[in-house]
């Protein structure tokens, strides 16, 4: 069968062997969570508690009228320790709740209503009040995208389960532990933006989940499953409506442009435990991987969990711990060090050793054209980063600075070990600096 | 758990092992069938050159290096390959201090000089065999008598000047031997197959693409049949092969875009035929390539990558009402 795919794109060791296998677990709950203000693209939250108050597990912590943003509620119960700037994991400095954690924690949102019968306004409500983003990483907060401009109506909605990123197996669990949820959220969300086909795209490293969805669509109308070409990055959003629809989604627009929406795995599952339960974002499934730690596991983490903590409970580090990264090896963020924590957007927590670590020196370019070969946008990675080392903004702009989604196939191939994403954040950091002006 | 320092970079984490070196070794490993067959035909003569030319990009370099400033980069193997390829580009009879003065141009010169690899214009190895080439029609060394043994069954005439004489009688070497071994000008000239199997592990191990050998070859023989040549012995005779996969193919004198490198094989291809027809057949490869690697800012110019999901801006129609 020839499986869908993309154009460019590179094929790096999944490593998914160490955790592709292993159930979801629950972890214990740490002492203290530190929940921040902004886990979203979009205008950050004002804190609706302060020091000394008490909260419940899902009750709304912050909030703020702006459209593109999503609420934030608390992970636990306990008590509200303290409100200030922490760094998240990206190393920005952003408003926190922490909250010391109750002993003894209630049990909630094990009641499940029936939501075949929500209309198109609650489905959208419940997605902003449950603090709904993408939890693929990318954390677009889901409720804007489930209300596209009225002049471009969405035809297909599609689930993103390809998991392209090395080591990440959060994803393939949950097609394969809630198979049913996955296809009840994404019934609410064709419902929400009126769309007549579901799709559900899948790499083909992952057929024990594709069977199981296959099996569950069988008589559902307007869903089908879609196997794809196990590629990096074939989850990329633009790049998947290409491989599946064929539609290519132009320069600098939305996929609403080509009348597709696009949606993580854990964002449908979200979703129907919100409109189901109640239950808001408070907590995920996370894969904690890499050479580094002792016992590579899915587990389920809340919000707003220290990093430390959800490494002590897989066995913690083992070796020479070289990099820790939040998300995957190709997109994630290294830490300075364990105190950031867990938010809605992340996917995996990987533990590099240093024998793992690629330190080479970055060395001229020697123009083998490789960067091109695989960028999945067509664009010039190599002049880009020519212009930007000689500030010349404009002109990396024109080379397609601003179309890059930083996916990093440039860098993984360059044999001159050339960091290019880390060029084109500078140049659209000096480029998104001068149009303020 | 035990605080260490922790790597903190930008993502991506993880890199590809391929690195400049390993693609450089590669290119090492590619050329051993053609120096193999060297060695086979001129022994001794293959054997010296090729040890004098290595000896002098490696020397040149480190001594270029240690003059600029620069860290040594024996371990890059780039030296090597320009040693091995000027060695390559010349008759086995050539003295080896000849060679050797090809190859300290290519390496210190061209490459070093220009500020190391990645930003040289022109082929190293190909700027220093023109270099001799040139040098040579005022300082007759070439014809230097010089004896390491006798050369079986090797004729000293080129292929080539068959192309310019125009003969087409028995005398001229046929396909096959032209294809398998015909000993004869240029000691990486003599067998087409040793260098279509070096070529072929650049392809398998990515280093190189199908789009610049191939717009060259086809250009060739189109134009050489057009021009109303034998097409089959315009491309297995001299250098066009030797040239199209381990010359043009040259990363950093190539453009980087594969329409530009269409577009660049092509002209190559074009010269190639002109200046064998209608100027000198020694050295033609050469020479085009190097004007092909001059030419590389105006393909890379001319031609502008389309990006993913861009569309023609589709002029508004004004109606009349």
């Amino acid at each position: 069968m020839e499986l869908k795919t993309f154009r460019g794109g590179i094929h790096p060791p999944y490593n998914k062997e160490a955790t592709a296998g292993k159930a979801t677990e629950d972890i214990s709950l740490p002492a203290e969570v530190i929940i921040p203000m902004q886990q979203h693209v979009g205008a950050p939250n004002q804190p609706l508690v302060r020091a000394g108050d008490r909260v419940e597990a899902g009750q709304k912590i912050g909030s703020t009228d702006a459209f593109i943003s999503a609420p934030v509620h608390s992970s636990v119960t306990g008590t509200v320790k303290a409100v200030e700037d922490r760094k998240n994991f990206a190393g920005a400095t952003v408003s926190c709740v922490v909250i010391s954690v109750d002993p003894n924690q209630p049990v909630k949102f094990t009641e499940k209503r029936d939501v075949s019968g929500l209309s198109v306004e609650e489905i959208k409500n419940i997605a902003k009040e449950a603090g709904l983003v993408g939890l693929g990483g990318a954390a677009f907060p889901c409720s804007v995208k489930l209300s596209p401009p009225a002049d471009k109506p969405i035809d297909t909605v599609i689930i993103n389960g390809c998991e392209c990123e090395p080591f990440l197996t959060c994803d393939h669990r949950l097609m394969l532990e809630r198979p049913d949820d996955l296809i009840a959220g994404l019934k609410l969300m064709m419902k929400a933006v009126g769309a007549s086909r579901g799709i559900i795209g899948v790499e083909a490293n992952k057929m024990d989940a594709v069977e199981a969805l296959t099996r569950k669509v069988a008589n559902e109308q307007g869903i089908e499953i879609v196997v794809l070409e196990v590629k990096y990055p074939e989850g990329a959003e633009k790049m998947l409506i290409d491989a599946i629809t064929g539609r290519r989604v132009p320069p600098g627009k939305l996929p609403s442009e080509v009348g597709v929406l696009v949606q993580n795995v854990q964002t449908a599952v979200a979703l129907y435990d919100a409109a189901s339960t109640g239950k808001p974002v408070i907590e995920r499934v996370v894969t904690v991987t890499g050479p580094g730690v002792k016992t590579p596991r899915n587990v389920k983490v809340k919000v707003g969990t220290p990093i430390s903590h959800v490494i002590e409970q897989c066995g913690g580090m083992v070796g020479n711990t070289g990099k820790v990264i939040m998300g995957g090896p190709m997109t994630g963020f290294a830490q300075k060090d364990l105190s950031a924590s867990c938010q809605k957007g992340t996917s995996g927590i990987l533990i590099l050793t240093d024998e793992a670590v690629d330190n080479a020196a970055e060395e001229q370019c020697v123009g083998c054209g490789k960067c091109l070969d695989v960028c999945a946008m067509f664009l010039q990675p190599n002049a880009i980063v020519k212009f930007t080392k000689r500030g010349q903004w404009d002109k990396a702009e024109k080379m397609g600075a601003k179309d890059c989604f930083e996916c990093g196939c440039c860098s993984y191939v360059c044999p001159a070990s050339i960091q290019h994403v880390a060029y084109v954040r500078k140049s659209k950091a000096e480029l998104a600096a001068a149009a303020k002006k | 758990m035990a605080e260490r320092e922790l790597t903190y970079s930008a993502s991506p984490h993880i890199k590809s092992p391929e690195k400049i070196p390993s693609a450089m070794r590669d290119v090492a490993i590619a050329l051993i069938p053609v120096v193999l067959v060297a060695l086979w035909f001129f022994r001794l003569y293959a054997v010296v050159n090729i040890a004098a030319c290595v000896l002098a990009a490696i020397g040149s370099e480190y001594v270029m290096r240690k003059i600029m400033k620069r860290k040594p980069s024996i371990g890059d193997f780039s030296a090597i390959v320009t040693g091995v390829l000027v060695a390559l580009l010349l008759p086995p009879t050539v003295p080896f201090w000849y060679a050797m003065i090809g190859t300290i141009i290519a390496v210190a010169l061209v490459k070093e000089l220009m500020g190391g690899l990645g930003y040289n214009i022109f082929n190293p190895a190909l700027f220093g065999f023109v270099s001799l080439l040139i040098i040579s029609r005022f300082w007759a060394l070439a014809n230097a008598s010089y004896s390491l043994g006798s050369l079986n069954g090797v004729t000293s005439a080129t292929p080539l000047t068959f192309i310019k004489a125009g003969v087409l009688n028995g005398i001229r070497p046929g396909y096959w031997s032209l294809f398998l071994a015909h000993a004869g000008g240029a000691m990486g000239e003599v067998s087409v197959i040793a260098v279509l199997l070096g070529g072929a592990y650049l392809l398998y191990k990515g280093h190189i693409t199908w789009h610049i050998p191939t717009a060259i070859i086809v250009t060739v023989v189109v134009l050489s049949a057009i021009l109303g040549q034998n097409p089959l012995y315009m491309m297995l005779a001299g250098g066009v092969m030797l040239g199209s996969f381990f010359m043009a193919t040259d990363w950093v004198t190539s453009p980087d875009n594969k329409m530009a490198q269409l577009l660049y094989g092509a002209v190559i291809g074009v010269l190639i035929v002109v200046i064998r027809l209608y100027a000198a057949p020694t050295g033609a490869v050469a020479y085009s390539i190097l004007i092909g690697n001059a030419l590389v800012p105006v393909f890379n110019w001319a031609v502008v990558r389309k990006r993913f999901g861009e569309v023609k801006a589709v002029p508004v129609k004004e109606t009349a009402d």
